[in-house]
């Protein structure tokens, strides 16, 4: 009888595997689950009419049927893995993209390149412990000349193009600042002497000349310079100048040269160089070859200037600077004109600007990436 | 400031070369600009004897020539008039570059006649505007050599860029002075003899000024001449002339521009017999006075010019230009030469007023030798007799006594300026070399300026020449090492301000452009500025005559250019000033843009989308939010200026105060620029934000809640013109605990709308804190929220 049972659950049993490997799908695979090993399954079924058996069969034949309901199990998750395989492929074989096609393109935007170099010159003098400050593009002519030690009719005025603004109530004709130096001056009048061991500052900013063609600009961009202190001398004037042309051209071993000048605000004042090679074809290589070129001016505050701001050239002195920002930009990334800077092209202003995240810094690095 | 190198070495010994020389130059603050030798340019043009000339078979007026260099003979085609066989001409073979012509020549072939080169005149050679005919060279020219040699071309010039203080490096000499000083050679003595005169001058000088004003004429020396004859000038001297850009005219006026160029001493000389009188009378001009100039022009004084003039009018306009009237010309025998000091401001202003601009102003303004009036009376009356024959008189002249400036120098002082040692005796040897005197070398030195260096007047001017002939190259290099243990940052607020937004714009989709301060006078008005107290009275064009109010002109008028290249999209910004009068405190930085245009392609994606109110609202706050002010503590106004749409834009304030004005451009402004869709802009006034000083870097603690949140949706009508910003007030204020936020997610007219009504739709965030909520609380939530609405808004929940 046992014999019989067993024999008959066996063959049940290779029936179902039968079954279980000529099934096509998940769904038929479900109910020949169902069937064999459900509440009312052929397999299970067995397992509700033991009661007529011993002890001893009834222990033998449950560990048949669930040796059985074992196998049956095993053999369904490897067929369901199979079915879930074949779906996955079919539904991989539809779901495709064309890879080529252009994505939509939210352009980011751009910093104008002198926005850029302002920036990277802060990053340089930041270090040398400056600050920025800045002052009014209107100016009156005692802070623009006559505090600068241009007085009336000197012929360093001549040079200047001064733009006039109408004479208001007072009849005082204020004048666009021809350079950032008045800012020199404004900021050395705010100086507490009872409270004053040294500055350092730096003055980025527009300034206006009347004169417009191919390489003048009615408004340009100059960065100011000044150092006062008890023991500032020309040596630091040159250790500091040198180290800004290195580092802003990012060439350790750029020639600096100094040479004698004139402003009427710095005595002594001078010029500053740096070496390149221009060659035939009217490129520019800075940091090689035998040429020079001139980048900013500078000198000694001049004694009269600190006299006028009531301070004593005998205990104080120091250095200024200044600087053409357009041309510092044109030389470092080179770019030929200076008139599109103000033009607003957007054709150039995406080739030249600077892509926003690119923060010059020193520790990141002053070579700007185009955008 | 031009100079050939043998001029130079008229006053200057030295063996040094022309490059050492080149170089020498700029150490001292001379800079030079160019060096240009006429006979590199010549080299191959070289002196030929024609040989044979016959006229060309087929052309009348040409000729065919052999010449012959000495060695080949090359048959030349030539039109030139003097062609004559047997004469001594200039030759250019085939390949030569003519820089007359700018071309480098090729072999020709004139009506069937072959020519190989060319035979030259002045002007193709660039030596003299003469084009009348060929060169004919001296009999006795030795054929086949250069012509520069043969011409005496070979003097190359240099030319200087002369700092305004350096007026004593107007003449030759004073360049050969800072060069001797520098140790490149000696400075030889100036010869002159001094000769008295053998007769009283026909003319004498009235000083017709009042004693305050005297200074105006210090000094002014005069000598009359007869039995000259005023010629052409003899070849050395016009081809000096010609070098320096001085165009060679008489002999007379030849010798005072020669002078002016080797001593940088301007001269004047009046025709005798054309002067009115036996007086020439320094004074002040009349209001209203006539005067003629050499140049041809009538100029009309005022009452304060200084003149010289005789009993007709005025005959020089003192320091700057002398007159038609009683100039010298090829007639004329007898002669008054003027030699003077006036004053440099009063020449400046003379000339400022006028517009006149002469070699001579820029002499007498940059400050003359105190000096030399009288020695160059000697010296001209020999360079006069020299080339002009005839006899001089005793010399004329008037001067105040002035004494030469004293400085008390300190030598320590070079030092504590400029980090670099020199040796007393060093620094005295400079001084003494460029002029200087020294009276007593004690530690404190009297120092004697020379007559001609009125720009020093200061200690430092005296370090500074004494570094100067040094060389720069000995000044130290001292590393300017931070100064404080603390970095401080370098950026004030305003300036990170800037900085954070410029990179918030541009990471949305902004180029950053610099624009023009100035704008012309309708646009600033346009946008509220145009006052007389921004205008400027001498613009570079009547576009640009106004300091701007705002930035949006501006770079709406950038987009205008872009939009006529056919670039349509943009979307701009700048930040800079804004001006609203003339005092510093007027002066506003802002940050201002405009978008314009789709803000994206239409692709196989996306369809078409233009930029509207909304995105620029977003850019705004996104921008304000990168400076430090959050969203929330702004309010949103309606009273934008008028250059806004006024019923599409916005102006965000705290308080009373205008943080920012947003909107579409007015629809009048935008035509005029012709704009084809609205522009939407922006102006951020930073500076407005108020920060409070807080050095705390510790941010408030952040409490995670573990509950999840619970959303609800309404639709409320209400009326069309409510704000919407409103209904999230509203709807928050009904728990303000336990709604954290309402989303605006559809706004509906229309279709079962009263036509006066609208329909919003919000989302409701609810945020339990302690424990999750019941359906019981949740109703209530819902209902007060519904039951707020109603009280407040007299909204109506929408039924669905």
């Amino acid at each position: 009888m046992i014999a019989e049972l067993k024999d008959k659950l066996l063959n049940l049993s290779d029936d179902i595997s039968l079954l279980i490997l000529g099934c096509s799908n998940l769904n038929s695979l479900d109910d020949i689950r169902i069937n064999a090993l459900g509440k009312k399954g052929s397999i299970t079924s067995h397992l509700k009419n033991l009661r007529e058996y011993d002890d001893v069969s009834k222990r033998e034949i449950g560990s048949l049927v669930n040796e059985i309901k074992d196998k049956i199990n095993q053999e369904i998750v490897v067929k369901t893995q199979f079915f879930k395989k074949e779906i996955l492929q079919e539904k991989l074989n539809i779901e495709k993209i064309d890879v080529t096609l252009t994505p939509q393109d939210n352009d980011t935007g751009t910093l104008h390149p002198l926005s850029r170099t302002i920036d990277e010159l802060c990053a340089i003098f930041a270090d040398m412990g400056f600050s920025i400050v800045d002052g009014p593009d209107i100016e009156s002519d005692y802070y623009n000349f006559t505090a600068l030690n241009i007085p009336t009719e000197h012929p360093a005025r001549q040079e200047h193009d001064t733009f006039y603004l109408q004479p208001n109530n007072d009849g005082e004709r204020k004048v666009l600042r021809t350079h950032t130096s008045p800012v020199q001056i404004r900021t050395m009048e705010k100086i507490d002497l009872e409270n004053f061991d040294e500055i350092r500052y730096i003055i980025p900013g527009r300034t206006y000349r009347s004169d417009h063609d191919a390489t003048h600009s009615p408004m340009f961009h100059q960065c100011e310079g000044l150092v006062l202190g008890k023991n500032i001398n020309m040596g630091h004037l040159k250790g500091c100048l040198i180290e800004f042309c290195r580092n802003y051209f990012n060439a350790e071993n750029l020639p600096v040269r100094f040479r004698p000048s004139y402003f009427p605000f710095t005595e002594p004042s001078a010029e500053v160089d740096i070496g390149c090679r221009k060659d035939k074809d009217g490129s520019l290589s800075i940091g090689e070859g035998e040429d020079w070129l001139e980048i900013l001016g500078s000198g000694m505050v001049h004694p009269r200037v600190l006299e006028g701001v009531g301070i004593d050239p005998t205990v104080y002195q120091g250095f200024a600077f200044g600087m053409g920002l357009e041309r510092l930009t044109m030389l470092k990334y080179g770019i030929p004109d200076l008139r599109p800077f103000y033009d607003s092209d957007l054709r150039w202003l995406k080739h030249y600007g600077f892509i926003p995240v690119d923060n010059p810094s020193l520790h990141s690095g002053l070579n700007g990436v185009f955008s | 400031m031009k100079l050939t190198w043998k001029w130079l070495l008229d006053h200057l010994d030295t063996d040094c070369s022309l490059d050492q020389i080149i170089e020498t130059l700029p150490k001292l603050g001379l800079e030079v600009a160019s060096v240009f030798n006429l006979a590199e340019d010549l080299k191959e043009f070289i002196s030929v004897k024609l040989v044979e000339v016959y006229k060309h078979p087929d052309a009348d007026k040409l000729n065919v020539c052999k010449v012959f260099d000495g060695k080949n003979t090359y048959s030349v085609v030539c039109g030139a008039p003097n062609v004559r066989q047997g004469m001594i001409g200039v030759f250019a073979n085939i390949g030569t570059f003519i820089p007359g012509l700018s071309i480098i020549l090729k072999k020709g072939k004139i009506r069937g006649e072959e020519s190989f080169g060319m035979l030259c005149s002045e002007k193709e050679l660039t030596i003299s505007e003469n084009h009348s005919g060929i060169i004919e060279l001296p009999e006795d020219t030795r054929i086949g050599i250069s012509i520069a040699e043969v011409m005496d071309l070979n003097d190359p010039v240099i030319e200087i860029e002369i700092t305004p203080n350096r007026g004593d490096c107007l003449g030759v000499r004073g360049i050969a002075r800072d060069l001797a000083a520098s140790g490149i050679g000696q400075l030889k003595d100036l010869k002159v003899s001094k000769v008295k005169g053998e007769f009283d001058s026909f003319i004498n000088w009235k000083i017709d000024l009042n004693d305050g004003k005297k200074n105006l004429c210090p000094k002014i020396f005069g000598r009359s001449f007869q039995n000259l004859e005023n010629k052409e000038s003899p070849d050395w001297l016009k081809n000096r002339l010609l070098a320096v850009d001085q165009r060679p005219i008489t002999s007379l006026v030849d010798i005072t521009n020669y002078i002016m160029i080797d001593l940088g001493r301007p001269l004047h000389a009046y025709d005798v017999d054309k002067i009115e009188g036996d007086e020439l009378i320094v004074r002040q001009s009349k209001n209203g006075e006539d005067f003629v100039a050499l140049n041809g022009t009538t100029y009309k004084l005022d009452e304060d010019m200084l003149v010289i003039s005789d009993k007709h009018g005025v005959d020089d306009l003192a320091g700057i230009m002398g007159g038609e009237r009683t100039g010298v010309t090829e007639k004329t025998t007898k002669m008054f030469l003027e030699a003077a000091i006036f004053d440099p401001i009063s020449v400046a202003k003379t000339g400022r007023k006028l517009n006149l601009h002469s070699e001579a102003r820029y002499r007498f303004e940059r400050g003359l030798d105190y000096d030399l009036p009288e020695l160059v009376m000697h010296y001209a009356a020999a360079l006069v007799q020299k080339i002009c024959g005839g006899k001089f008189s005793k010399i004329v002249n008037f001067q105040l006594e002035r004494e030469n400036k004293h400085i008390k120098f300190n030598p320590d002082i070079t030092y504590k300026l400029t980090g670099v040692n020199v040796e007393n005796k060093f620094s005295e040897t400079i001084l003494n070399k460029l002029g200087f005197k020294i009276n007593s070398i004690d530690a404190i030195w009297d120092v004697i300026v020379p007559s001609w260096r009125s720009d020093i007047d200061g200690v430092a001017d005296i370090v500074e020449e004494i570094i100067r002939i040094n060389g720069y190259t000995s000044i130290p290099t001292t590393k300017l090492s931070r100064n404080n243990y603390i970095a401080k940052p370098a950026m004030k607020t305003k300036h990170r301000q800037t900085f954070f937004a410029s990179r918030t714009l541009a990471s949305r989709g902004y180029n950053e452009v610099i624009t023009f301060s100035f704008v012309n006078n309708v646009m600033a008005k346009q946008f509220k500025g145009g006052s007389k107290a921004l205008n400027l009275v001498n613009p570079i064009s009547s576009e640009l005559t106004d300091m701007r109010p705002s930035i949006l002109p501006t770079l709406l008028q950038a987009a205008q250019k872009n939009n006529r290249k056919g670039i349509e999209d943009i979307s701009f910004f700048e930040a800079g000033p804004i001006f609203i009068g003339d005092d510093p405190d007027e002066q506003i930085n802002t940050v201002s843009g405009i978008r314009l245009g789709y803000k994206n392609k239409k692709d196989w994606k996306n369809e078409l989308v233009n930029f509207d109110f909304y995105d620029i609202k977003l850019d705004v706050l996104k921008t304000l939010e990168a400076i430090g002010l959050p969203q929330n503590s702004l309010k949103v106004f309606k009273d934008t200026p008028t250059y806004y749409h006024p019923g599409r834009s916005a102006v965000f304030k705290i308080g009373q105060t205008v943080i920012a004005n947003l909107g579409e451009i007015h629809p009048e402004i935008n035509d005029f620029f012709g704009f084809k869709n609205p522009v939407i802009g922006f102006e951020i006034f930073h500076e407005n934000i108020p920060f409070p000083k807080r050095n705390k870097t510790s941010r408030p603690m952040l409490k995670l809640t573990t509950l999840q949140s619970v959303t609800r949706e309404f639709a409320f009508i209400v009326d069309e013109s409510m704000d919407s910003d409103k209904l999230i007030q509203v709807a928050k204020s009904s728990n303000n605990d336990l709604i954290k936020d309402v989303l605006i997610y559809d706004v509906y007219k229309g279709n079962k709308i009263p036509i006066d009504k609208k329909s919003i739709a919000i989302k409701v965030f609810i945020q339990p804190i302690h424990e999750t909520l019941t359906d019981t609380d949740l109703e209530k939530i819902s209902s007060d929220l519904i039951a707020v609405v109603n009280k407040k808004l007299s909204g109506i929940l929408r039924d669905e």
